[in-house]
């Protein structure tokens, strides 16, 4: 039998080893066979930063007391088994050097009993140089992010073992993100050495990073520093103390700027939200509480969108992602249509009845949602991003998603386009004449019914370009409309009517303080806390934050 | 009555911009009890705007507003001074169109003005008489049962002015009462206000310069905020500055 | 009859309070229930609750018909007036609910004894509710307290108009929110329900739900008189006066915002009321109740029945929900379109609503065959008693 086995194997092995699979594998290969600790140590850590899996599972299977090895007369081939096994307890072998199965002289992969089996030797310092290679495989993942995230993680192990690995990795990293996570990890393991010059110097280091990584085991050095200044010495205190202030305040700036960009982003939408109900109400005096169904129409409309190149292209790829421009357009003109819709058939009868349009509007509302829930159900429908505005950027430390970038990108494009609309076009022209005095405009001929009509088209055009938006960083259900029109009416009665400049400083400070208070108070508070606020703000000044000034009495 | 040197009104100073556009700029005025006194001036000149600072409306950057001995009006609201006994009649009539005509009155009468009073308050025979006698000067006692929004535009204004009389008012401000008026009409509320003057002080903001003519002992003229001249309507028509300013003949820089 | 009420309506009210006070109760304990006559014990609760809503559809229309101010927030004022009456309702549950504790089901639930150890769990702010005339009082305080406080900061600095609808709405809807949370100690969104005793009888029984149906119709009766006699005093005028022209109330030496703090005030408390008889027949309040699309439901109950007059909003809260019980069992999916469209066009074709429907009649009927000459006299007074 054995010498049966022996003959196969032999065939087997004179096949040639291709030059790709050489170095690791055939590293370990020899690591294994070797019987001297100082070659296995070598080649064994020969191995850290392999990109090959195959060395990972054998590593782990040698340290584990898997890996096997099949002696023919002079010839030893180190192999594993492989998972499945049959149902006479039967499992293939794998060979290391090229992960192909062992096969006998028909080319019939040969079949092993566990309990037959000797395992190859690992004496318990291999055992640890093993760990250590395997804790460091990461450390040659061809994916940068992921070998960050894995050197971070190794460093916050404070293991010196690592040290001579991580500079030897430093040597030959390009990825200057990596490198920087390096030197992060080699000073934090620093940090842990008894060498008090050593370790003040590292402490110094991870405080000029402003390494957020570090912090709490700079925290914890400074606490046990204090507990027993004889061990730690002076100069370690005061080193890890400044370090944690500065990473400290640094934290602080990034979550500062990083809720600002939050409440930024929440400006951005509550602004071409709010832009469009300012103006209509700044012109015609009247108040549509539908305006919130409106940008529900733009978002389902970016949803069909959506759908429709899903159906053209596929879920993914390049047709797919410019489906957002699409629906960013399509939700313009099908929410503008609405609008246009909405002032012929029920705004315009009730031009300066700020009251009766309220509650016209809202029947509208109640009329619109229903209407969605019946063609699109009453859940949430899914928008997903297109590629380009998934992801984000980090800067500092701070995260900065794409889509939140582009939603503030284009909220200013609005802003400007919405003020030279308004400033110079003949119809801005028009708009701010009818605004100031419709009936002085109506004589001098200007057509007050189409200026209204425009408008009215033009504001609930922004609104749906809002809910497009906001299908982006937000749900998309029916009732979307309702979870932002108070804030939007709110932002109204701050900016004052008419005012791109007031509602621009609106819906800065609605969003902001929202997002300044969430953390604090949590986000019903917060909501709860800004409504409060924006009473009282109206108790000193009560026409918003800019009044234009209105020389009528009875205005 | 008192000595002529006590000012009913006085506004020494007073100043007031909206957005760097300057309203009132540095104005003084000074009006005699019992006087009847036209302001006219062009725009934009700030003649309601001076209204708004008397009655409370607005509040003067700048500038001292007294009214009687010294009484400071700058510190108080619209209420707190109408109560003072300054009356103020819009430009466009401002009556309740809901209610009667004699209900109109019957609101602006003298008396206590709180919550309470006026839920149990009755109305008494003589402040019926009163209302009468207000309904018999602005000629409406045959109105009395209409509801005010029924009225004309000209009764309105008329029914305007015997609200304030109602108050029994020491100050009368009266923003263009003929506007809007047939001619007939006109002369009519002209007579009734040089009626009501000497019992009254009253200042009127007018336009049309027939009926300015028909009213007017003296007359002030306020241009961009500040007193231009003051004088009879004869001095004030044939004054240079005046002419300039109402026909735009820049003869002389200024 | 007293001098405000003019004899027919006189004799309207007196009708219309036998049949419903004396008449209808009557029908429901001593007719047999196979009778054709018979008023079922549902549906005579389900009109107890109609008498609440035409309550809190009154005290609506006292601000908005009589004084122009559309408050989006009265149903905020009507769930709290329910929520003062539904605390003690809570405590006399005693030890049925499912936990057999002391303290209400949910304060077990929600781990209260752990929050409140030195009360065995209930919140101290819920101790003195165990007294029925300390929740009877608070049904009255508490709106009122809440809606001097708005108004104050409101009418102060002379927010009105829609601004005062917004602020009302933010208001209604920030306390939604607040009612929303389980940590506010008011059962979170299930609210306040398995009631079992008020005052010691069983809130189920068919007598104490009769009783609570008198009591909710005595309740409308005296909202409606003393509005009557309230609005046809100098007062009242004064509030119409406001509602046409503010400022020339306000140069007239009045200072508007005391009387509209003041109706502000009473309406919070007349809807306060309704609410608290509207929880014991409904069994529940819950923060659903008080958000504002309540308070704009029944803001167009009065604009359907017609506004500026006390009869319109009963109408209105009665005919629409009805239409509503009706409309929510027959075909629920369409109610939502029914309301939508009655709004729209209410606001369009029927600005005075149902009541004002004969008067643009006669208007239409002027426009198109009328004799334009009659249209310029002087328009009839006949409710103008003070008129010499």
């Amino acid at each position: 039998m054995l010498l049966m086995l022996t003959a196969v194997a032999w065939v087997a092995l004179a096949r040639p080893v291709s030059a790709a699979d050489f170095s690791p594998r055939t590293n370990l290969v020899q690591a294994i066979l070797s019987e001297d600790l100082a070659e296995q140590t070598q080649l064994i850590q020969n191995l850290i930063g392999a990109e090959d899996p195959m060395v990972q599972q054998a590593l782990t299977a040698w340290r584990g007391g898997s890996v096997y090895i099949f002696e023919t007369n002079d010839t030893k081939v180190p192999f594993l088994l492989d998972g499945t096994i049959d149902a006479n307890s039967n499992a293939k072998g794998i060979r290391i050097i090229d992960g192909e199965p062992l096969k006998d002289a028909d080319g019939r992969p040969l079949l092993f009993v566990t309990t037959d089996l000797t395992p190859a030797d690992a004496s318990s310092k291999v055992r640890k140089l093993i760990k250590v290679a395997l804790d460091l495989f990461a450390l040659g993942n061809a994916n940068p992010k992921m070998r960050r995230d894995a050197i971070t993680k190794l460093g916050q192990e404070q293991n010196a073992d690592y040290l001579p690995h991580f500079e030897a990795r430093t040597k030959i990293e390009t990825d200057k993100e990596v490198i920087q996570s390096l030197v992060e990890a080699v000073a934090l393991t620093q940090v842990a050495s008894e060498d008090a010059k050593v370790r003040v110097a590292a402490i110094q280091k991870l405080g000029e990073m402003r390494s957020i990584n570090s912090v709490s085991f700079l925290k914890q050095i400074e606490t046990d520093a204090r507990k027993t200044p004889d061990k730690f010495g002076p100069e370690t205190i005061q080193a890890a103390h400044a370090a944690v202030l500065a990473i400290d305040s640094y934290m602080a700036w990034g979550n500062l700027f990083g809720t600002a960009f939050r409440g930024l982003s929440l400006s951005a939408v509550l602004l071409v939200a709010a832009l469009g109900l300012a103006i209509t109400f700044g012109l015609m005096g009247v108040i549509n509480m539908a305006h919130g169904e409106v940008m529900m129409v733009g978002a389902y409309t970016a949803y069909v969108t959506q759908n429709i190149f899903k159906g053209w292209f596929g879920a993914s790829g390049g047709g797919f992602d410019s489906y957002f421009i699409a629906a960013l357009v399509a939700s313009f003109i099908v929410a503008g249509l609405v609008g246009l819709v909405l002032e012929r058939g029920v705004i315009r009868f009730l031009y300066k009845r700020p009251l009766e349009s309220l509650l016209a509007t809202w029947g509208v509302s109640l009329l619109l949602q229903q209407l969605f829930r019946h063609i699109f159900g009453a859940a949430n429908v899914q928008v997903s991003s297109p590629s380009w505005m998934s992801g984000s950027y980090v800067i500092n430390d701070v995260l900065l998603a794409y889509n939140r970038v582009f939603v503030i990108g284009f909220a200013v494009f609005i802003v400007v386009g919405t003020y030279l609309l308004l400033t110079r076009t003949s119809l801005g022209l028009q708009i701010r004449a009818v605004m100031q005095n419709r009936a002085m405009a109506s004589c001098v001929g200007v057509r007050t019914d189409r200026v209204n009509m425009m408008t009215f088209a033009y504001g609930s055009g922004l609104a749906g370009m809002a809910g497009a938006c906001l299908s982006q960083i937000g749900n998309v259900g029916p009732g979307l409309g309702q979870n932002y029109i108070i804030d939007c009416f709110m932002v109204v009665v701050l900016g004052g009517v008419g005012n791109v400049f007031g509602t621009v400083s609106a819906s800065l400070g609605v969003g902001m303080t929202d997002q300044i208070l969430q953390p604090w108070l949590g986000a019903v508070m917060g909501k709860i806390t800004v409504l409060g606020a924006i009473i009282l703000f109206l108790q000193w000044r009560p026409a918003g934050l800019f009044v234009t000034r209105s020389r009528s009495l009875e205005s | 009555m008192t000595s002529h040197k006590q000012f009913i009104l006085s506004l020494e100073g007073v100043s007031k911009s909206f957005d760097g556009f300057k309203a009132i700029n540095d104005l003084n005025f000074y009006m005699d009890e019992g006087e009847l006194r036209v302001i006219i001036g062009p725009n934009g000149a700030g003649k309601s705007t001076m209204l708004d600072i008397i009655t409370g409306r607005t509040r003067p950057d700048k500038g001292k507003v007294e009214f009687g001995a010294n009484t400071d009006l700058t510190e108080l609201n619209e209420y707190e001074i109408n109560r003072l006994g300054i009356g103020r009649k819009f430009q466009t009539p401002s009556v309740y169109i809901d209610h009667t005509v004699f209900e109109n009155i019957l609101l602006s009468l003298q008396g206590s003005r709180s919550v309470w009073s006026t839920i149990f308050s009755r109305v008494t025979a003589s402040q019926r008489e009163r209302i009468h006698e207000v309904l018999k000067t602005i000629g409406l006692t045959d109105r009395a049962t209409w509801k005010a929004g029924a009225l004309s535009h000209g009764q309105k204004q008329w029914l305007e002015i015997g609200m304030l009389l109602a108050q029994n008012p020491k100050l009368l401000l009266v923003d263009e009462p003929a506007a809007g008026m047939t001619d007939e009409e006109t002369a009519k509320t002209g007579e009734l206000l040089m009626s009501l003057a000497g019992k009254h002080s009253i200042i009127v903001i007018e336009h049309d310069m027939v009926f300015v003519r028909q009213i007017a002992r003296t007359v002030s003229v306020l241009h961009q905020g500040s007193l231009l001249c003051e004088g009879t309507v004869d001095q004030v028509q044939s004054d240079e500055r005046v002419i300039e300013v109402y026909l735009g003949r820049k003869k002389k820089a200024q | 009859m007293t001098s405000f009420l003019p004899k027919r309506e006189a004799l309207l009210v007196v009708i219309a309070a036998f049949l419903g006070l004396v008449v209808l109760p009557c029908l429901n304990a001593y007719v047999p229930p196979d009778s054709a006559f018979h008023v079922s014990n549902f549906t005579l609760t389900l009109y107890g609750k109609y008498l609440c809503y035409s309550v809190l559809a009154i005290g609506v229309n006292l601000l908005w018909g009589y004084t122009g101010l559309l408050s989006l927030g009265q149903a905020l004022f009507f769930s709290l007036g329910g929520y003062a009456l539904g605390m003690y309702l809570m405590l006399m549950i005693g030890k049925l609910g499912q936990y057999k504790a002391d303290i209400p089901d949910f304060m077990v639930f929600l781990e209260f004894p752990a929050r409140f150890p030195a009360t065995a769990g209930l919140p101290p702010h819920w101790i003195p509710f165990k007294s029925f005339w300390f929740a009877a009082a608070m049904v009255i305080i508490v709106p009122a307290v809440v809606a001097y406080i708005f108004g104050w900061l409101a009418f102060r600095s002379r927010i009105k108009g829609v601004y005062f609808s917004i602020l009302s709405q933010a208001l209604t809807y920030a306390a939604t929110l607040m009612f929303f949370r389980n940590d506010f100690t008011f059962g979170g969104n299930n609210g306040l329900t398995d009631f079992k005793f008020i005052l010691g009888h069983e809130v189920n029984s068919p007598v104490t739900k009769r009783w609570l149906y008198i009591a909710s119709g005595v309740l409308l009766l005296s909202v409606y008189l003393g509005l009557r006699w309230l609005t046809s005093t100098k007062f009242g005028m004064i509030q119409r006066a406001i509602r046409d022209s503010e400022n020339r109330v306000l140069f007239s030496g009045y200072a508007t915002a005391n009387f509209k703090l003041f109706v502000f005030v009473l309406s919070a408390i007349i809807c306060g009321l309704g609410g608290a008889l509207f929880v014991p027949q409904v069994g529940i309040i819950n923060p659903s109740e008080m958000g504002p699309d309540k308070s704009l439901e029944a803001v167009v109950w009065c604009a359907v029945g017609g506004r500026g007059n006390l009869l319109g909003p009963i109408l209105g809260a009665i005919g629409i929900n009805s239409l509503k019980s009706y409309a929510t069992h027959a075909f629920a999916e369409q109610w939502p379109y029914i309301l939508g469209a009655l709004f729209v066009f209410v606001t369009l074709f029927m600005p005075k609503g149902i009541i004002g429907l004969p008067e643009q009649f006669r208007e239409l009927r002027k426009k198109l065959f009328g004799k334009p000459a009659a249209e310029t006299g002087p328009v009839a007074q006949p409710v103008s008693p003070k008129i010499p």
